[in-house]
């Protein structure tokens, strides 16, 4: 991307997917849930229990630390942390570039979490409000900003009504807090993203905006607009409290920090957040799930994400670069499970139906393109296809890779490609005619049912 | 000081007339709807930016945006 100005680039030479050397040792693999023993970020208590009340998150943790702006940036720049909203952005790039652009800096927290199977985002802002207020605080601070906006989606069990409550114990307790707003949005796939969400805070419509300059530089109201995922501030949070260097080490040699995930599909528990510590697998998340074997496929890094086979994610560490040599990111840290007696063609024809449904209706790749690709994947998914409709289906997917304002097309057109690379022998099966071995299979993932795509005018993006 | 000029199609407004194209068609690439994609978005010579010039003033939704801006004439590898 055209991110930040070039001086900032040189300014940090070790980028973000760089190992952090020899002497820095690796900490063994650990991974457990909400509560657990082995986790930190989502150390506490248990998902049983409600929302951590201020007390308890301040016995457990000790007061913010009165870090000013420039101890914060050096924090950001220490621990490399990473957007975990699917970007993967460095945030101390993020923070600069929101530095040097004129106008008083809005700060978002991206609670939003459209994926419709993640849950670590709404699990952390239910469970750990204050640990997301403690980020967002920080972040603040980075950028002199008096003022936070935290953004969530409205659905049944929405996140606001809990932070709200944090943010009331958080005023009470008379603390160094900004100004804080909490903010729901319209429940749609396309209206978290973050060009979206700053449009909508802005009084806009939650669509994705064509930009042509960062929003950390220039957002909706011409000031530098910061969006931060809510697991992002999270994480800064917690590496304020154990320092960037502890902080850093929890990860692996290739990915800085902790890590959390969401397992879904064809597992014990779907929905279930772990968090993993070191230089842990694909596999051994899924077996802290009760997966004891590797299953057909895993979609990795949410509903537009990439099918890995089973055997090959299995035994892939969970960290970008990792995943970056299997043709996946971890996006949102979903771990979509497939079984071995399911259909793939059919759970991947009811993703792309569903995500051609969710686009904002702006982009002729998004209007055009989505709906053809969601047709031909359901005429492979029934057998009605022919060969020469699964070509002209593959190019009709890069066709609409990096034509629309977001990445939305993109992620749709990846998730077909790798589909058909990942499941040739389907296809092949299909196009002959021959059985499919989940014809009977109830629906593995848990795909929403499909919608129209609003267009502009009335309130369907407000 | 140069000036530099960058182009684009903003995909939010584009609606396929593919005028852009004929005003300015070694820039500009169609896909099969005729919704427009730029070729390169920098424009140097002067017999180009005429005809983006052409280009975006056809463009009915004003999708085709030309921005020119001054910049420093020493400029650093950008991270595309």
């Amino acid at each position: 991307m055209t991110g930040s100005p070039d001086v900032l680039l040189l300014a940090h030479p070790p980028g973000p997917h760089r190992g952090h050397g020899p002497d820095v040792p690796t900490v063994p693999v650990r991974i457990d849930e909400l509560g657990g023993a082995d986790a930190l970020v989502l150390s506490g208590p248990s998902a049983t229990e409600g929302a951590e009340r201020l007390l308890d998150h301040t016995v457990r943790w000790g007061p913010l630390p009165a870090h000013d702006g420039a101890r914060v940036r050096s924090l950001l720049r220490d621990s490399r942390l990473d957007g975990r909203g699917g970007g993967g952005f460095p945030l101390v790039r993020k923070v600069d570039t929101a530095l040097l652009a004129p106008g008083r800096p809005v700060v978002i927290v991206n609670g939003s979490e459209s994926e419709p199977a993640s849950r670590k985002d709404r699990t952390l802002c239910r469970h750990r409000p204050h640990l997301v207020l403690d980020g967002a605080a920080l972040l603040a601070r980075a950028l002199g900003a008096d003022e936070v906006v935290v953004h969530t989606h409205r659905r049944p069990g929405s996140s606001a009504g809990r932070l709200a409550t944090a943010i009331v114990e958080r005023v009470r307790a008379g603390l160094d807090d900004p100004a804080w707003h909490v903010s729901e949005g319209p429940d749609r796939y396309v209206a978290g993203e973050s060009s979206a969400v700053a449009s909508f805070i802005d009084g806009g419509e939650a669509r994705p905006r064509f930009t042509t300059r960062p929003l950390a530089a220039n957002g909706p109201s011409g000031r530098p607009t910061l969006v931060s995922n809510a697991e992002t501030v999270v994480q800064l949070a917690v590496a304020a409290r154990i320092g960037a260097a502890a902080w850093n080490a929890r990860g692996a040699p290739s990915s800085p920090g902790p890590r959390l995930a969401t397992l879904a599909g064809a597992v014990p528990r779907p929905g279930l957040v772990l968090e993993l510590t070191g230089n842990g697998t694909i596999g051994d998340l899924l077996a802290a799930g009760g997966i004891g074997a590797p299953p057909a496929a895993v979609l990795v890094g949410g509903f537009a994400g990439t099918w890995v086979r089973g055997d090959e994610a299995w035994q892939t560490p969970y960290t970008r670069e990792a995943l970056h040599c299997v043709g996946a990111s971890p996006g949102c840290g979903l771990l979509a499970v497939l079984p071995h007696d399911a259909c793939p063609l059919a759970e991947t024809a009811r993703l792309v139906r569903y995500l051609a449904g969710e686009s904002a209706g702006q982009c002729g790749s998004c209007v055009a393109g989505l709906p053809r690709l969601a047709d031909a994947m359901d005429a492979l998914a029934d057998g009605s296809a022919r060969r020469r409709g699964v070509a002209r289906m593959a190019a009709l997917a890069e066709t609409v890779v990096g034509s629309g304002a977001c990445a939305h097309p993109d992620g749709v057109a990846l998730l077909v490609r790798s589909t058909l690379d990942v499941f040739a022998d389907d296809v092949v099966r299909h196009l002959g005619g021959g059985p499919c071995r989940g014809a009977d299979h109830p629906p593995i993932l848990p795909v929403p049912a499909a919608r129209s795509m609003p267009t502009t005018g009335g309130d369907a993006w407000r | 000081m140069e000036v530099s000029v960058t182009i684009r199609i903003d995909p939010t407004r584009c609606r396929g007339h593919a005028i852009c194209a004929l005003f300015f068609a070694e820039g500009v690439e169609l896909d099969q709807w005729g919704f427009g994609r730029v070729v390169d978005d920098r424009v140097d010579s002067g017999r180009l930016l005429r005809k983006v010039r052409r280009a975006a003033a056809a463009c009915p939704n004003g999708a085709f945006v030309v921005s020119e801006r001054t910049t420093p004439a020493v400029r650093t590898a950008r991270s595309s």
